[in-house]
């Protein structure tokens, strides 16, 4: 995606919320049951669609194409850790957000609801993967390690979703997705309503430019990282035994190599166009 | 009104501030790759739309 194009994006996301909160505060009537409260409903399902559905629906798919071997390419990989990250804030959000709406509603802050859980189940497993992104790893393996990892944490959104209706629980049900998709929402409070999911999966789309772009500049310089330790590991075992550096001290000046004279045909190195066979 | 406040107050500055955090680090990032002579990318962003730009799954 060009520059120019999530530049727009964002600033399409930022009046887009501003809309979506001047309407859900200002604009909006109060609820007939619940009151002001309502307000609070224009971005807590729009908060959760980006972080379910959006979020852990991309990282899924993302991971999914990772793994599997025609389509293999980090390009997935970066999109899956952008996603992983996003999805995991608005998961945490989700669930600030529904708090505070509980506990003037429900009187509690936290219930082991099947819903709220399974939430929480999600974020923990979505900063599991974080995690496991921060271990040091060859590219590839991490890749792999952390689609599986992906996989197995938004198997828990179909669970989010559905838990409403597998078991009773205290969160109501679908407003809008719900098995007939009849949505009892009236007038501006429709309109706002929407807007919020507008706003929500515009800044999604936003963060995760920008948030993938982070993941290739890390890897680019990573990677010169890598060839530099390759680099110095290569001089040392063309060393002499006697000259060899211990593991911890520096190499003579002498049998220092830059990055170009480890590379084929640089200083050091056999020349590809006219080196023999080994043997 | 106040946990609808604090629920605006709490989603948004949160977003807000990541928002600013990725900005900083891109630009960071953008600055330390620029001084390391690997350049910019071709397709400007180098953001999802771009495509997969790598098969085999080989290294960075």
């Amino acid at each position: 995606m060009r520059a120019g194009v999530v530049r727009a994006v964002g600033a399409a996301a930022a009046v887009s919320i501003a809309a979506t909160v001047w309407l859900g505060l200002w604009v909006t009537p109060p609820d007939q049951t619940q009151g002001n409260l309502v307000r609070l409903l224009y971005i807590h399902p729009a908060i959760a669609f980006v972080a379910l559905y959006l979020a852990g629906g991309t990282a899924a798919a993302a991971s999914l194409l990772y793994l599997w071997r025609r389509t293999r390419s980090l390009f997935w990989d970066r999109l899956a850790a952008a996603s992983v990250e996003i999805a995991a804030l608005f998961s945490a959000l989700t669930l600030v957000t529904g708090s505070l709406w509980g506990r003037p509603t429900w009187g509690v802050w936290w219930t082991w609801d099947a819903r709220l859980t399974s939430t929480a189940l999600l974020l923990v497993l979505l900063l599991g993967y974080m995690a496991l992104r921060r271990v040091p790893a060859d590219p590839e393996v991490r890749a792999k390690r952390c689609a599986v990892a992906a996989l197995i944490a938004t198997v828990d959104v179909p669970i989010v979703h559905f838990s409403v209706d597998w078991w009773q629980t205290l969160h109501q049900g679908g407003t809008v997705l719900n098995p007939e998709l009849d949505a009892h929402i009236h007038g501006s409070m429709a309109w706002t309503f929407l807007l919020g999911f507008v706003a929500m999966a515009l800044l999604f789309v936003y963060l995760v430019a920008v948030r993938y772009r982070i993941e290739l500049l890390t890897d680019r310089l990573g990677g010169e990282e890598l060839e530099v330790s390759l680099a110095e590991r290569r001089a040392e075992g063309e060393a002499p035994p006697g000259e060899r550096p211990v593991a911890g001290e520096a190499p003579p000046a002498d049998r220092r190599v830059s990055l170009s004279d480890a590379r084929p045909g640089g200083p050091g190195q056999p020349d590809p166009a006219t080196a023999g066979s080994p043997s | 009104m106040k946990y609808v406040d604090a629920g605006y107050l709490i989603a948004l500055s949160v977003l807000f501030v990541y928002a600013v955090s990725l900005m900083v680090r891109r630009r960071r990032l953008e600055r330390a790759v620029r001084a390391s002579g690997h350049g910019a990318t071709p397709t400007g962003s180098g953001s999802p739309a771009g495509g997969p730009e790598h098969r085999g799954g080989g290294g960075a």
